[in-house]
């Protein structure tokens, strides 16, 4: 059992974790905004709902497996802090970017609505 | 001298997520407040994005906390590990308060635009 390995189980665990409980919490509250731009259709909402969460699901569990190819070798206990804490950081990140773009979407979208209603 | 290193990192990590979740818990307790104004009848609505604005906060912090971690502590002594620890949670507790900053100034703003098409409504009601 040599450094990359513990690092390797380290990242995937506490990033899967976070992946999948961010998901949950977007799948949960994300619904009343997509109920919304669909005009109350729950069918439609819900399926949409649904795909979104295995795209992010794939995408985002993808890109964790990938970054295990790209990884330097660790020499000691604390580069596998160090690096495991910069992965997870990198992707925690992207994670966040990701998701005020997608608040951001759905405020130019209502207001677009918001906008066609009114005029 | 020993490899001080992890030593930091098991000073600073908790630190950093104890503070990022003291400073979310207080702005999210109180924002649904902000929230409930802002979407006055739609209580459920107000909830889910003040539940959206804490995970991006979270998420955001936490990850720029993991992202600084790097630190070098070798054939370091005590005075230097204060040292770089200090720069570290000091930068990272400036960030964490413009943060706040940042999300208040969203609040705000949403909170005056909303009255401002609240506003703006019996206006063009009538007209």
């Amino acid at each position: 059992m040599n450094y990359n390995i513990l690092s390797y189980a380290i990242y995937a665990v506490i990033t899967i974790y976070i992946i999948v409980w961010v998901g949950k919490m977007f799948h949960r509250n994300g619904r009343i905004f997509i109920l919304s731009l669909f005009k109350n259709q729950t069918e439609m909402a819900d399926t949409t709902n649904n795909l979104l969460l295995v795209a992010y699901y794939l995408f985002n569990i993808g890109y964790t497996i990938v970054q295990l190819s790209y990884w330097k070798h660790i020499p000691d206990i604390a580069s596998t802090l160090s690096s495991v804490g910069q992965k997870s950081g990198i992707l925690i990140l992207m994670l966040a970017a990701l998701h005020y773009n997608n608040m951001f979407i759905i405020y130019l979208l209502s207001k677009n609505k918001m906008k066609s209603i009114h005029l | 001298m020993q490899n001080l290193t992890v030593v930091a990192y098991v000073i600073y990590l908790p630190i950093a997520i104890t503070l990022t979740y003291y400073v979310a818990y207080m702005l999210f307790k109180n924002s649904i407040v902000y929230m409930n104004d802002i979407f006055q009848s739609r209580a459920d609505v107000a909830q889910a994005t003040n539940n959206l604005f804490r995970i991006g906060f979270y998420l955001l912090n936490i990850g720029f906390a993991l992202y600084i971690l790097r630190m070098n502590l070798y054939n370091a002594n005590a005075q230097e590990l204060i040292e770089q620890l200090s720069y570290k949670v000091g930068g990272f507790s400036i960030y964490l308060g413009i943060m706040l900053f940042l999300n208040m100034y969203l609040f705000f703003r949403g909170k005056r635009v909303a009255k401002q098409k609240r506003l703006a409504q019996p206006i063009i009601a009538q007209g």
